[in-house]
């Protein structure tokens, strides 16, 4: 027999004959039938059967091997906002899995789409106080949207096809699956056979809004006099950005986005006013206090949006368009809930709402500008001393004309990354909103970076939370993915300092830190980068970043005592907003 | 305060019971009383859970945040006029040689309690009510010496016609034990 024939026999016996699959093996099934492509991860005792499997399916997943299984969920994170699909990470028992943990909590604030796989001891040593035996079901159930322990490998599609539908379905969030070391190592009794959830008894979150709903969202719509549209992360979850453009384009409201929200409307679209919150942009904080009818779109009213919620948008009615059922009225009372998915809801009301013209109204918004451009804008450009961060990031906007893919991690320069990048392309702030977890950017930037390939990727990152995933460049490396990190250091924890300076009298407690040679740092992982502390060579040095192969880190050194302005104290009022 | 009584129809999984409770910690809720158990389909869990809360809209988020838990198939909150409900209470009395005399048919007939089982030196009495016949009558009989007393969670169905269970997701073949 020749060689080929050989080779089409062998192909034959595999699809004809169903091989009988290890849980392990079962896993990866799972995987390539949800179409899974990347998964990130770390291998360890109780998870080796898996990662045994995983050994014969590298031709077809690509594997990520991290630091810290931290970076594993936050790479997760990040290849999930970046490409709107399901991210996937691994992680062994015990310390691995409570090592996700932080990941897990910031998937499920964020709504960003995960799953899970931690490996747990066999099933006979459950409750034993075995080695690396942890309670991740109990530890984790408050911070996931499911999670589920697997004992047997017939169990392992029927589990995982629910996984995905659950981590995917209405509000996304995390899912964990423990699988115990014999589920993994077992054989299955059966045929593996894959189907995919669709419905679920417990969980069928509502797509369709009712009509009812829609119509009375529509009347208060129609008859406002001065509306005003919020919109979060949910336009971008439900990709409705084209149908929320159409909406904001027919009806001429003017609109303000969440933290989350920024880049699912271009900036420099005529009816949008920035972005709002506790650093938010000042006209569209203020102006929460004028408008008469509020239409809330995909955002769920989140403290560091409104303050003192009792006072937030007080005079005004709200409609709220939003998923999640038990966000309806959890913070601000609706007069009108619509409970559906954005894109359904607007695709509904489009044809409904009145075409108008607002010119009068969103001027209001415009007559504020200039009240910022002075207090705010016009010091963060003076160059005059140190470098300031709203420099850096103006500089790196112009130079990608608003077009790359921003991760930031928590702080000072989250807020100015927001405020000074021209974004001009969708699923382009990629942040860590509700959870603030520090660390979040290098691992969520190589993450990014997977989900969108063809997009560049650009972090800004504080010199304290570089510190906090700072092993995850071995893994940027070892991956020879292109990610261009800009660690933005004032030698501060800066947000923290701010809030001693500004609420605590100056006490600087505990916030100043003396760093490592960041850039000896990057180029002993094998990342080429430069530092700049002279304004004059600032240019040259985003050019070099911009234009090298590869991943690169460059330090830009910033003035050490900036303050982010605008800002609305803590629990206070928006009116309260200070601008100085 | 109010009282609220929260019927959770669930899937029967391990570990739905702390899924549910961490809800009511997270809101700083404390639960009265909870009691669980199948109910007539198979594979279904009934909480009944008896909480006090100042605030009614509080309480409605609260019943929200339970029905995001995938394995909840449904949750009804009640006020005490809209259900018919009862506790369990048994009483261990001891009965010493020379003792007070109980008066079983005062017991019987007043209380409508039962006598479920003695031995030579203690009786134990089963009575069924409310929280306040329960404890009307533990003051009936707290003189002749209660040994041990124990208190279930509220059982509870609503004033109307249908059965809550008409209630729950329809599309899937449901296994009844009735």
């Amino acid at each position: 027999m020749s060689k080929e024939l050989e080779v089409m026999d062998m192909a034959k016996e595999s699809t004809s004959e169903k091989k009988v699959l290890t849980g392990g093996q079962a896993l990866m099934e799972c995987f390539l039938a949800e179409g899974v492509e990347t998964i990130f991860g770390y291998p360890g005792g109780a998870i080796m059967p898996i990662y045994d499997g995983l050994y014969d399916y590298t031709d077809r997943l690509n594997h990520v091997l991290v630091r810290h299984e931290q970076g594993a969920a936050h790479a997760a994170e990040g290849f999930a906002r970046a490409s709107g699909r399901v991210g996937v990470c691994m992680a062994t028992s015990g310390p691995g899995a409570t090592n996700l943990v932080t990941g897990l909590a910031d998937a499920i604030i964020d709504c960003t789409p995960i799953v899970a796989i931690t490996g747990q001891v066999a099933s006979h040593l459950l409750g034993t106080d075995a080695f690396q035996e942890t309670d991740v079901i109990g530890i984790t159930a408050p911070i996931c949207k499911w999670n589920y322990q697997v004992t047997n490998a017939d169990e392992i599609p029927e589990i995982l096809s629910k996984a995905f539908f659950i981590a995917k379905a209405g509000k996304p969030g995390p899912v964990l699956v423990d699988i115990t070391k014999d589920a993994q190592q077992g054989l299955m009794t059966k045929p593996f056979e894959y189907k995919k959830t669709t419905y679920l008894p417990g969980y069928h979150p509502r797509v369709t809004p009712k009509h009812d709903q829609i119509e009375r969202a529509v009347e208060l719509i129609n008859n406002a006099k001065r509306p005003y549209v919020l919109f979060g992360h949910g336009v971008l979850i439900s990709q409705a950005m084209q149908e929320f453009k159409e909406f904001i384009e027919k009806t001429d409201i003017p609109c303000a986005s969440t933290l989350l929200g920024i880049s699912a409307l271009p900036i420099d679209h005529p009816n949008y006013m920035g972005w709002l919150g506790m650093h938010g942009m000042y006209a569209p904080n203020v102006m929460t206090d004028q408008c008469d009818v509020l239409i809330a779109i995909g955002m769920r009213f989140d403290d560091r949006v409104t303050g003192d919620a009792s006072l937030f948008a007080k005079q005004a009615k709200i409609v709220h368009i939003e998923i999640d059922p038990a966000e309806i009225d959890k913070i601000k009372k609706a007069e009108a809930p619509v409970v559906g998915d954005v894109k359904e809801a607007l695709k509904l009301m489009l044809p409904l709402v009145k075409s108008n013209d607002y010119t009068a109204w969103k001027n209001e918004f415009r007559k504020l500008e200039p009240r910022e451009k002075e207090f705010v804008t016009d010091r963060d450009f003076k160059f005059e001393g140190q470098i300031k961060m709203a420099e850096v990031v103006k500089m790196v906007s112009d130079k990608t004309k608003g077009e790359a893919c921003i991760v930031v991690d928590v702080g000072q320069h989250q807020m100015v990354s927001a405020r000074y990048y021209e974004f001009k392309k969708c699923h382009s702030y990629i942040a860590s909103g509700g959870l603030g977890t520090m660390g979040f950017a290098i691992p969520a930037s190589l993450g990014a970076k997977m989900g969108a390939p063809d997009r560049q990727v650009i972090a800004f990152i504080g010199d304290g939370c570089f510190q906090m995933t700072i092993q995850e460049l071995g893994t940027i490396s070892q991956t020879g993915q292109e990610v261009k990190l800009i660690i933005l250091n004032n030698n501060y924890l800066g947000m923290v300092r701010q809030w001693q300076q500004l609420f605590f009298e100056k006490r600087y407690s505990f916030v100043e830190l003396h760093n490592p040679d960041f850039i000896m740092v990057a180029k002993g992982f094998g990342i080429e980068g430069k530092k700049v502390s002279e304004r004059a060579n600032l240019n040259d040095a985003i050019d070099e970043m911009l234009n090298h192969k590869g991943s690169y880190v460059l330090e830009v050194v910033v003035e050490k005592e900036e303050n982010v302005f605008p800002m609305v104290p803590a629990g206070k009022s928006v009116s309260d907003i200070r601008l100085h | 305060m109010t009282t609220y009584t929260l019927c959770v129809f669930t899937e029967n999984s391990i570990g739905l019971l702390n899924k549910i409770t961490i809800i009511f910690t997270r809101r700083r809720i404390n639960i009265e009383s909870l009691t669980v158990s199948e109910t007539e389909r198979k594979g279904v869990s009934r909480f009944t859970i008896v909480i006090k809360h100042p605030k009614r809209e509080e309480v409605e988020k609260l019943v929200r945040q339970i029905r995001k838990i995938v394995e909840v198939l449904s949750v009804f909150g009640y006020l005490n006029q809209d259900i018919v409900y009862n506790e369990i209470a048994l009483f261990k009395i001891a009965t010493p040689l020379g003792g007070k005399p109980i008066d079983i048919d005062a017991i019987n007939s007043i209380y409508k309690a039962w006598v479920v089982y003695w031995e030579l030196d203690y009786v134990v009495i089963q009575k069924t009510g409310t929280e306040e016949e329960i404890f009307e009558f533990f003051k009936y009989l707290k003189p002749h010496g209660i040994i041990e007393f124990v208190r279930s969670g509220r059982v509870a169905v609503g004033k109307t016609h249908r059965g809550l269970v008409e209630f729950l997701p329809e599309d899937q073949e449901w296994e009844y034990y009735l």
